[in-house]
Parts: C-alpha cells; structure tokens; sequence
C-alpha cells in the first residue's frame, strides 16, 4: 500500500497486509520480505515501519526507574491501596517518591530509610487534602520507629521544600470515633453500652472543640484528647449505666488501643468541665464532682462559648503582670478560691471567680525556681593557676593504683566462671 | 504596636525608603555627640511606627547603602543647610568614626547633620517649609533605650522636622556608648538595649572548638588525668571534666578539641585554655590554635502562652509544628539564620548562633510576632 513505507531489502513501496496465523504482517510483494511482524521485531529502522523498538534502543534507557525505585513505588501504590485513599492520592505520592528519588541522598541511603520515605511520601499527600492520616498509624504498618519516621521526614519536607498543613482535628475526630466498636451489640458490647454513631461523633466534636478552645489541645499530640473526649461524650449520653466504666475498659470495648497520656488528657477535661459548672446556677448547688459532671455534659455544652468566657479570664494579661514577681506566681491560681472565700458568702451562692485560661503547663507551679545566674566577670585570659591544674591529675603513686585495678579487673573478667 | 529591631531601621533610613517615613529633620545644627545620638534613638521611634512589618535586615549586609545615601543627599541639595543661628557647631570627634561605607560627597556634607527628632517639632521655622507630613508624635517605647531627656532641652530651637532628607550617617557614634562592634552597627550594642518589655534571652550553652596542634595519647590522659574518661568501643575521644567554669570537653587523638557546657564566650575560652593546660601538663606540647565558637544557645520566656497552630499558618514558610513529634514550633529563622524552639508556654529557646548578638536579634524579630498571637 503506498503510504507505508519501503522494504528494506529491495526497496520497493508495494507493501501489503497480511495475515500468518492470526499474527498481521506487512509484507513485501515484490520480494517477500516480511516488513513488520506484530512485536517480534528488533532493528531500530523498523520504527519507521510502525514496528516496535527495543527498549535498550529507545530514549527510554536513559531514564530508567532503578529495580529499588520501582519496588518504592510499588510499596506507594500499595499503601495507598491499603489505606483505601483515593485514586488521585496514588499519583501525586508517586510524584513526591519520585521527586524524592532524584536527590543522591536519598538514592544512596539505606533500604529501611527508603521503606520510610514510602510512608513520609503518603503522609505528605494525605496532609494536602486534608486526609485525617496519623503517623503512628503509618508506623505501625511500616513496623518503622517513630524517631526514624520523625528525622526522615522532616529531612524530606526541608529537602522537597513543601507547605504541609497541618492534621485536620476535625477530620481526625470523625475517623478516630468510627473505628471504634460501640454502634453494634455484640458479645463484648452489651447493649446499655451501644451508642449512635452520629450523636457520639457530634458531642465529641464539641469536646474537642472545647478542649482546643481552653488550650488543651496546643502541643500535645492530637489523638489521647480525641480518646478522652469520646469517652466523655459516650458516657455522657448515658451516664446512668455507663459511668461505672473506665477509660481503660471503654477502650477494650470499642477495640481500640488506650494512649497513654489520654488519661491525664481526660483530666483536664474534667476540670474545664467543673469550671463551667460552676457558672450555671442551678448546677453549682449540686456541688459536682468529676464523676457528677458528666450527667450534665450536655448543657455545658450547649452553652459552652458563654460559660467558658464566664469561667475563663485571660490569662496573658495576668501572667505578664504577674511575671514581675515570681514569688507571687504559685499563688494565682488558688485566686479563685481565695476570693469566694474571703467575702464571707456561702459558696455555691455566687459563681466562682474566673480561673485563669492558660495551658495546663503555665498553671503548674515551677518545679524549681530558676535563679537568674550570677553576672560573671570572667575575661577569658586570665591566669590559670597551677594547682587548679594539679587538681586534676592523678599523683603516681595514684597511677600505679589505677592501673594494678584495672588488671585486677581485666584478670576478673576475663576468667569466665569462677570455681 | 510592634516596635521593629533598630539594625533594620537603620538600614531602611539609609536605603533611602522614602515614602513610608518621616524625613528625618536635620539641621546644620551641630549638637554633641550624646545629644547626636539621643536625637537619631528618638527620630528612628517615630519610623517604628510606620514600621510594622519591615523584615529585619542588618545594615551590613546592604550593598545597597551608600547608593541610597546618595540619593537622599542629592535630592534636596537646597535644604541640605538649614539657616539656624543659634545652632553651635559641633566640636564631634570623628576620628573613631568608619565612614568608609559612604561615597565621598555624602561623607563631607553629611558629617555636620545629625538626624533630628520629631518631638521638638512643636518648634518654629520650619514646618512650612517641610513639603513632607508631620511626623507623628513618639511612642513611649524609648524608654528601654535609655534616653537622656535633659539634652533634649538644649536644642529645642535646633530642631526642623520634615525639611530634608538628608539622613544622618547612623557611624555617629556617641562617645558615651563604648561599642566594640564595628561603628557601621551602632544599633546593636554588645549590652542588649531590648524594647521588648526588657526581656533579654540568657545564654545557656555554647560549643566551642579549639586545635591542640599535637597528636595525642587518649590513654595516657585517661590514665594520668582523673576527670577524664575514654571508652573507645563507645566513642573515639576523651571525655574530660572540668568544675571551674563548669564544662565538659571532648579530646580527640588528632588534637582538635570540642568544649560545651559554658554559659558565656569568655568562660568558654577560659575553659578551653584549661583542657590545653591539662594535656600540656601531662607532657603533650599543647598550643592553643583557633579557637572558634560554633554553636550558642539561649532561652528566654515571654511570659504569655502562645497559639502555636495560629503560628504555623501564618508563618508557614518558616515554621514547623508537628503536635505528633514534638511539642514545640520550630522556626527557622532567615535573619539572622539562628533556630527558636517556640512552646506553648512561652518559653522560647534559640540556637544556632555564632555571635550573642544574633541572639538578642532573633528574640527582638521574633517577640512582635509572638505578641499577635497572645489572644486566642
């Protein structure tokens, strides 16, 4: 057919198609030659004939994917796909390994950093899009530690130089609270225990928001807060036969692994809780306590913006004002009391005066008091006496001493099993 | 109001950044030094006022300065020269001055005008002839800079706010202020004039390395010296102890020396001089080469919590928060390249510095930024 080239042996343009066994071929009808013959040809001028080129003969070789880049990428793909995220986050994870791999640093370390790279890369994009992906939950499927997790990738976020946001909480809360196995009776999960997704999901958010509200949630990490507030709003919903369920059995229940710090974390969110109490009325004559406020979740949440501007001063102006006088410091915090008491009316008739809204780390005493040190007057070039030398060598009669122990101690360890 | 840092007001005035700041007044009038100097403090207040947001920069690292200060000079050749009799010329001793960073013109003109406050711009002549706006009244933040208000009174009638744009050579160092910095940064005095609340970051550790300039024998020191100790299988050098400063120093058999621990550069160096006596008394022909600092770290508080999230999106290019990892922000800062761990509490420490001053300027960049995040 004209149009389609010549053959190479006589060069003549009446090439014709056919087929041989089911296999198409163009072939020559002056000579015979066989122009093209499906995939098995190998001479590069048979590209001009529509034929394959070999890979070593094409472009291609010179951007070839390394077999450990390629098991990178397929490790990628895969982790995306058991994190079950969507399509388009494979391709821009791909995109990050990739952009990783060409740096020589990262193409020359060690196979376990790459591993971690794979999980850094899909980190990364799910960040982007706002995907609610934990590291530790990354490192538990890379059986990788979170200090080597933690130096690579802040290594690789510095080196790519991306704009990672930072973990939605909002995000973290609705995934964190679905995995956990409370919205079915079961064997394990007698029915008193069984809850609504929707309206434990709802009350926790607010929790949390609460929480992030009167600094609980800055520099901490995120998820113990979000397991404390979801027990709050579980027992909560029904306190009657749930408030004589820990945290640690709540945990065991919904078969989700109890953090450690989620503990103190439900503390202080028990505390925040009681100083709002003490702002409604007909909640201060009950004199609540821990384990009594969380009938009552429900109001103090429905009215938490007000009552926690009510309970709550700033503390900013009253730290630095106070900052002045350091003895003065430890004090601040029993104000509160202080000042119901001293006005001599019966507590319970008049809110509390407000507590000072601070990270719980400002409101602790200082371990210690930090002196400020001494002005030192030192030059750098003054006379360095001997004896401070002598001070710290050893006489001889000392060195011979040393040294007869440290043989004596060789001698000691070097026999195995004493008689 | 943030109040910006002073090297990078310095550096604007003379960059010739017209349009957002007040013309400095000069006068022929030739006032002493002290008063020189008072008067540049106070007129460098009122462009901190328009100053917000300028990004600090260090008037040593601006190539661009002696063009600028041309620039400023030429434009207003006319009113370069206030008719003012009662000035009295200046007896300013120059001698001590750097002014080799000016063009020559600028030099000889420009050395008689000191840059003028606005205070005293209640004074008469010449506002009318300023074509340039009035400059706003001063904030009361001199305070911390030590001002002394009885010179002012001097040279009330001296003063001319807004006539020219003739900006004073900031080299005019007062005789009072004994700097051993370079003139060219006289704002950036060894003594942290800092106009945050006073707060001044404290040096907690510095690293300093020193060359012994002899090949060493780990374990004859280790045997012949008792506050030493070397584990070779653990590490390579000897560990060696000292009570007075309190430091610990890292020997190695190459000679080279690491000592940490010092709470200033001066103790430092003392420090280091101590190892080397040591290991010169154990019979080594120890000198004392290079002695360099590497490495200090100071901390300070600022005494209100800070929003770290709100932080990290506004200053995302610089921050990182990972809540997950660490508990802290880490800002890395450009100017000066020095490192500030940012927590919640307020404390903040910064590493990464060569010299004390980076310090103190990291902090005075850092604390504005940190007071927009008091508020929830």
């Amino acid at each position: 057919m004209p149009g389609r080239g010549r053959c190479p042996d006589c060069g003549s343009t009446e090439l014709v198609e056919d087929s041989h066994y089911s296999q198409s071929q163009l072939v020559c009808s002056d000579c015979g030659c066989v122009v093209t013959e499906g995939v098995l040809t190998t001479t590069f001028s048979d590209e001009g004939n529509l034929r394959e080129v070999t890979y070593s003969r094409s472009t291609g070789e010179d951007e070839q994917v390394s077999r450990s880049q390629q098991r990178g990428l397929r490790r990628v793909r895969d982790l995306c796909r058991v994190l079950q995220l969507p399509p388009t986050f494979e391709e821009t994870a791909v995109a990050y390994y990739q952009q990783a791999y060409r740096h020589s640093g990262i193409r020359a370390a060690r196979l376990q950093k790459k591993e971690v790279l794979v999980g850094c890369c899909v980190l990364i994009t799910c960040r982007q899009h706002n995907w609610p992906l934990t590291m530790g939950a990354i490192c538990t499927l890379l059986y990788a530690d979170l200090d080597v997790f933690s130096s690579i990738y802040m290594q690789i976020v510095k080196l790519l130089g991306l704009d990672v946001p930072s973990l939605c909480l909002a995000e973290l809360v609705k995934t964190y609270c679905s995995s956990f196995k409370l919205f079915q009776a079961s064997p394990s999960v007698p029915a008193k225990y069984v809850e609504d997704k929707e309206k434990m999901l709802s009350r926790t958010l607010q929790l949390v928001e609460l929480a992030n509200e009167t600094w609980l949630v800055t520099g901490r990490h995120p998820l113990p807060v979000i397991t404390a507030a979801t027990f709050l709003a579980w027992q909560s919903l029904q306190p009657a036969d749930r408030l004589s369920c820990s945290l640690a059995r709540f945990c065991k229940l919904a078969n989700v692994d109890l953090p450690y710090p989620a503990s103190s974390r439900l503390q202080e969110l028990l505390a925040v809780l009681l100083r709002m109490a003490e702002q409604l009325a007909w909640l201060r004559v009950l004199r609540l306590d821990k384990r009594s406020v969380v009938k009552h979740i429900g109001d103090l949440l429905q009215h938490r913006h007000s009552l926690v501007r009510l309970a709550f001063r700033d503390g900013t102006a009253e730290v630095e004002t106070r900052g002045k006088e350091p003895p003065a410091w430890g004090q601040g915090q029993r104000e509160g009391e202080v000042g119901n008491n001293s006005l001599g009316l019966p507590q319970g008739k008049r809110p509390a005066s407000p507590a000072l809204l601070l990270p719980p780390c400002m409101l602790k005493p200082p371990k210690r008091i930090c002196p400020a040190p001494p002005v030192s007057t030192v030059t750098g070039d003054e006379n360095i006496s001997d004896s401070e030398i002598e001070q710290y060598l050893r006489t001889p009669q000392e060195v011979r001493d040393f040294q007869r122990a440290q043989a004596a101690r060789q001698a000691a360890t070097s026999v195995p099993n004493p008689p | 109001m943030a109040s910006a840092p002073r090297p990078e007001r310095v550096l604007r005035l003379l960059a010739g950044c017209l349009p957002p700041y007040p013309p400095p007044p000069p006068t022929v009038g030739l006032l002493s030094m002290e008063q020189q100097e008072t008067y540049l403090e106070l007129y460098l207040d009122q462009c901190a006022a328009q100053d917000d947001l300028a990004p600090p920069r260090s008037p040593l690292c601006n190539p661009v300065v002696p063009y600028g200060m041309y620039i400023l000079n030429a434009s207003n050749p006319d009113t370069a020269f206030n008719s003012n009799p009662e000035v009295k010329e200046t007896s300013g001793d120059f001698s001590s001055v750097d002014l080799s960073f000016l063009p020559d013109e600028v030099t000889q003109e420009n050395k008689d005008q000191p840059v003028i406050s606005s205070r005293h711009e209640t004074e008469e002549n010449s506002e009318s002839q300023s074509p340039q706006s009035r400059l706003p009244s001063p904030s009361e933040q001199d305070i911390g800079l030590g001002l002394n208000s009885s010179s002012l009174s001097n040279s009330h009638s001296q003063l001319h706010p807004g006539d020219t744009d003739s900006v004073q050579p900031s080299p005019e160092k007062p005789n009072s202020d004994s700097l051993s910095l370079a003139p060219i940064t006289p704002m950036t005095p060894m003594t942290p004039v800092s106009e945050c609340c006073g707060i001044v970051p404290q040096l907690q550790n510095i690293v300093s390395t020193v060359n012994l300039a002899c090949k060493l024998d780990l374990k004859k020191i280790a045997l012949h010296a008792k506050n030493a100790e070397y584990n070779p299988k653990r590490f390579a050098a000897v560990i060696m102890r000292i009570r007075e400063p309190r430091t610990t120093a890292l020997i190695f058999s190459s000679g080279k020396m690491v000592c940490t621990g010092a709470k200033s550069e001066e103790q430092s160096r003392l420090a280091a001089r101590k190892y080397a006596r040591v290991v010169q008394k154990l019979g080594f022909p120890a000198r004392f080469l290079d002695f360099k600092i590497q490495n200090m770290v100071g901390s300070c508080d600022v005494r209100f919590p800070i929003r770290l999230e709100g932080l990290v999106l506004t200053h995302q290019q610089f921050s990182s928060y990972e809540p997950e990892l660490f508990p802290g922000l880490i800002y890395r800062m450009v100017k000066p390249r020095i490192v500030l761990l940012i927590f919640v509490s307020g404390k903040v420490v910064l590493t990464g510095a060569k010299e004390r001053s980076e310090i103190y300027e990291a902090f005075e960049n850092i604390y504005p930024i940190l007071k927009g995040f008091k508020k929830a």
